[in-house]
């Protein structure tokens, strides 16, 4: 079941973001996996940030002595600016076939983000080509960020556990020399498994 | 639909696919190496390490179809980073174990590659004939455990020139042959530490010899256990070649009365004459007997002036006084061509022969002829020695007299050949025991067992060495033993004998050290395609049966049938 999180108010080759109206428990969740679909491609990406900007009122409201309670809610439905929810890009599907590599074009404002959760999230997590794309982004949370992808892709399977342990395979190769970082990936997996 | 469940059914009843009954197991793939220090294999994750043992065959596919096949030469532990060995993971949790194994951290081999199997094209025989390794398999190239089909193409089939010698360890049903064509085309030496079961390998190597007409033998048989009856451990009693191959084998002795008492079928009793025995024989004693230069000189002087009596005349002078006027010997004393003392020593040392009875003063029967006639026939030969099989001037003096002048008539008989085979004397393999005695190096360089080795098979005919201390063997004749097949040594020195000649030994040299002490053994050389260790085929019923020995009860049996079928209409089965 796919559901929509918001549209794109950013975007570019390698990351871009979108901005949503409230918070609710299933979205926008860190680590998900997403997809935008970008005229006959679909860019998928994982979601790395969850951010809220000020604004004036809240400000404001956050001074006042006694804040009443319809304000809050009215100041959390009615938000001058938008929650904003930072994707990185892992890929793209072109034809039937998902590639693992950055898109040719970046989706383009105002497209809409869904999620990409069981049958969809299980074929993405097929092949782990993205770990790359992850694990380069040194400015990010990005072990954090993979080991939570990771579980949603576990629990999305009938078999996780090996799914973790093939995953944390690949994990050993790609961080052969960072014996420290892959060490503390396995075990942020392990926690899971 | 009726169709449809009839083709179901004689589907279902397929036999399973070919692939399925001979599984391969891959092992891992080629990751380094090269020619002269063999490969490295990266083990797979599902190939278990401990599993591993030196000295197992594995093949290499390599891209070219050809295969290598290797034995393992080391199995060790590796790992992508080296910073794991200082900070291992934690493996206690189930989760990262599993996740290291066979990556950051997996099981390596080094394996050797011994030869090439060509792709068989299955109707021409020749084409699958292991080659010698002349290139390395490529990069990532898979490596498979070596199947029986693989390890039975380079061991050869029993054919007539092969014969089955014992299986590889760990391999039961697979058959190591031994060529026993190139076997006697050089000389070839068996090894090992007293006990280990050199004169079984060798009596088994000598039937297939025998069986497969290769050559023909003549075995001095210092301890009596080739021709008759010998007695294994356990009480169990072994036949001896001549029981099963009569009519093939034929036994002569030194010491007629030991012959008897042990029941040994005899053909005849070896004398020589006094007058038969040249300085060259007793040079040979030189060691043994502790004679001087001085006394060796003056051997060869005394056999000069004496002539053929010589030992006689010195002999004789040495029982006390004779009556009547001066003697030879007197008067070469008086000359002063001849030393007292050293006279004295050698009839001292010479009185040694009074006590060997197959020396008499005159013998007109001619020994090496006799031989040479059962040669010439094809007939075998064994010579026993009695009880002067513990005497070693006894032994000695003997393979060297006999072996000297065979040797020479075959030299003859060679050259007046002229290269022309049919008329060339059938290949003679001479068979020793303590064969360091006669090719140690002092005397190695004289004598006629270190020319033999040396000349290779110039002249048809070549030694079949058998020795506990291969390190007490001349360097230069060691390394001129084509054939080495060697049972647990221990002794460094003696290992380190074993492999003179041989290059890249040092990985053979560690299984040698680490044979069981009896009936395994390392065969090495001209009749393998490449060393293999064996565990040794039991000399027994089932060997006796091979090379046509018929046991009593069967025997029995085989009769009453015969007679039976002739009765009957059906044929004749024959006794062969
Ligand atoms: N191939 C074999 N088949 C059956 N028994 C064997 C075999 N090899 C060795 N044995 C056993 O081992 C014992 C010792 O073997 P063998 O007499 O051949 O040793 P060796 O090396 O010749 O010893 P030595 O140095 O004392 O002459 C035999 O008596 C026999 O019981
Ligand atoms: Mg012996």
């Amino acid at each position: 079941m796919e559901i929509q999180v918001g549209r794109i108010i950013r975007s570019s080759t390698t990351r871009f973001a979108v901005g949503c109206r409230v918070l609710r428990p299933e979205v926008p969740v860190f680590g998900s996996l997403v997809k935008v679909p970008v005229l006959d491609d679909e860019v998928y990406g994982l979601i790395y940030d969850v951010c809220m900007e000020d604004d004036p009122y809240v400000r404001q409201i956050a001074v006042q002595e006694e804040v009443r309670a319809e304000h809050i809610e009215d100041q959390r439905r009615n938000r001058q600016v938008p929650i904003e929810v930072g994707v990185l890009v892992v890929g793209y599907r072109r034809g039937g076939t998902i590639v693992h590599r950055l898109p040719p074009q970046p989706p383009t404002s105002l497209d809409v983000l869904y999620t990409c959760t069981g049958e969809g999230l299980v074929e993405f997590t097929r092949r782990f080509d993205y770990f790359r794309l992850v694990l380069d982004n040194r400015d990010l949370p990005a072990d954090e960020l993979l080991a939570a992808n990771l579980r949603y892709a576990a629990e999305a399977r009938s078999d996780g556990q090996a799914f973790l342990v093939d995953a944390g395979r690949e994990l050993a190769r790609l961080l052969n020399m960072d014996l420290v970082r892959l060490d503390g990936l396995l075990r942020r997996l392990r926690d899971w498994a | 639909m009726q169709d449809h469940s009839e083709l179901d059914e004689f589907f279902a009843h397929r036999p399973p696919a070919p692939e399925a009954v001979a599984e391969v197991r891959r092992l891992g793939i080629v990751v380094s190496g090269s020619l002269s220090k063999g490969l490295g294999v990266k083990l797979d994750r599902g190939a278990v390490v401990e599993g591993m043992a030196v000295g197992r065959y594995v093949v290499v596919h390599g891209q070219t179809g050809r295969r290598f096949f290797s034995i393992i030469t080391d199995v060790a532990l590796d790992a992508t980073n080296p910073a794991l060995e200082k900070t291992p993971p934690d493996t206690s949790d189930p989760f990262l174990s599993q996740v290291y194994q066979g990556t950051a951290t997996f099981g390596r081999l080094e394996v050797s590659p011994m030869l090439v199997l060509d792709p068989s094209t299955g109707s021409e025989p020749e084409a699958g004939e292991p080659k010698p390794v002349k290139t390395v398999p490529a990069h990532f190239s898979p490596v498979y455990e070596a199947t029986e089909e693989d390890v039975n193409r380079v061991f050869g089939a029993g054919d007539e020139r092969h014969f089955y010698v014992g299986n590889p360890l760990d391999m039961e049903n697979v058959r190591v042959h031994l060529n026993l064509e190139r076997l006697v085309e050089r000389s070839s030496g068996v090894f090992g530490k007293s006990g280990t079961g050199k004169t079984f390998l060798t009596r088994t190597l000598l039937a297939g010899i025998v069986k497969q007409d290769t050559a023909v033998n003549l075995v001095f048989d210092m301890h009596n256990e080739y021709g008759w009856e010998s007695q294994a451990e356990g009480r169990h009693r072994v036949k001896g070649l001549r029981q099963l191959f009569p009519g093939k084998v034929s036994v002569m002795t030194l010491d007629p009365e030991s012959s008897r008492r042990r029941g040994s079928k005899v053909d005849f009793e070896v004398h020589i004459g006094y007058d038969q025995i040249e300085p060259e024989d007793v040079d040979m004693l030189s060691n043994l007997m502790s004679l001087t230069d001085v006394q060796i000189n003056a051997l060869y002087f005394l056999r000069r002036r004496l002539g053929k009596a010589w030992i006689e005349k010195l002999l004789a002078e040495g029982e006390a006084g004779e009556e009547g006027g001066p003697s030879e010997l007197d008067m070469l004393l008086e000359d002063g061509q001849l030393h007292g003392g050293t006279l004295g020593a050698i009839q001292r040392k010479l009185g040694l022969f009074r006590r060997f009875d197959f020396l008499r003063p005159r013998v007109h029967e001619d020994v090496v002829g006799k031989i040479m006639d059962y040669l010439d026939r094809g007939l075998h030969v064994i010579l026993e020695f009695g009880r002067y099989g513990s005497t070693l001037e006894a032994y000695i003096l003997v393979a060297n007299y006999l072996t000297r002048r065979i040797h020479g008539r075959y030299v003859q008989r060679m050259e007046a050949a002229l290269g022309s085979r049919t008329d060339e004397p059938k290949p003679l393999v001479i068979t020793i025991e303590e064969a360091h005695k006669f090719l140690d190096p002092a005397i190695a360089r004289q004598t006629i067992f270190g020319t033999i080795a040396r000349e290779l098979r110039k002249y048809n005919v070549t030694l079949l060495i058998v020795d506990q201390r291969p390190s007490g063997i001349d360097e230069e004749v060691m390394s001129q033993i084509g054939t080495r097949v060697t049972a647990l040594l221990d002794n460094e020195a003696d290992i380190r004998a074993v492999f003179t000649g041989v290059s890249g030994a040092g990985e053979l040299r560690q299984v040698l050290a680490r044979l069981d002490t009896q009936q395994q053994a390392l065969i090495l050389g001209h009749a393998v395609p490449m060393p293999v260790v064996v565990q040794t085929r039991t000399y027994g019923p089932e060997l006796y049966a091979e090379v046509g020995h018929v046991e009593g009860e069967a025997l029995q049996d085989r009769l009453t049938r015969n007679v039976n079928l002739l009765q009957g209409d059906q044929e004749f089965e024959g006794f062969e």
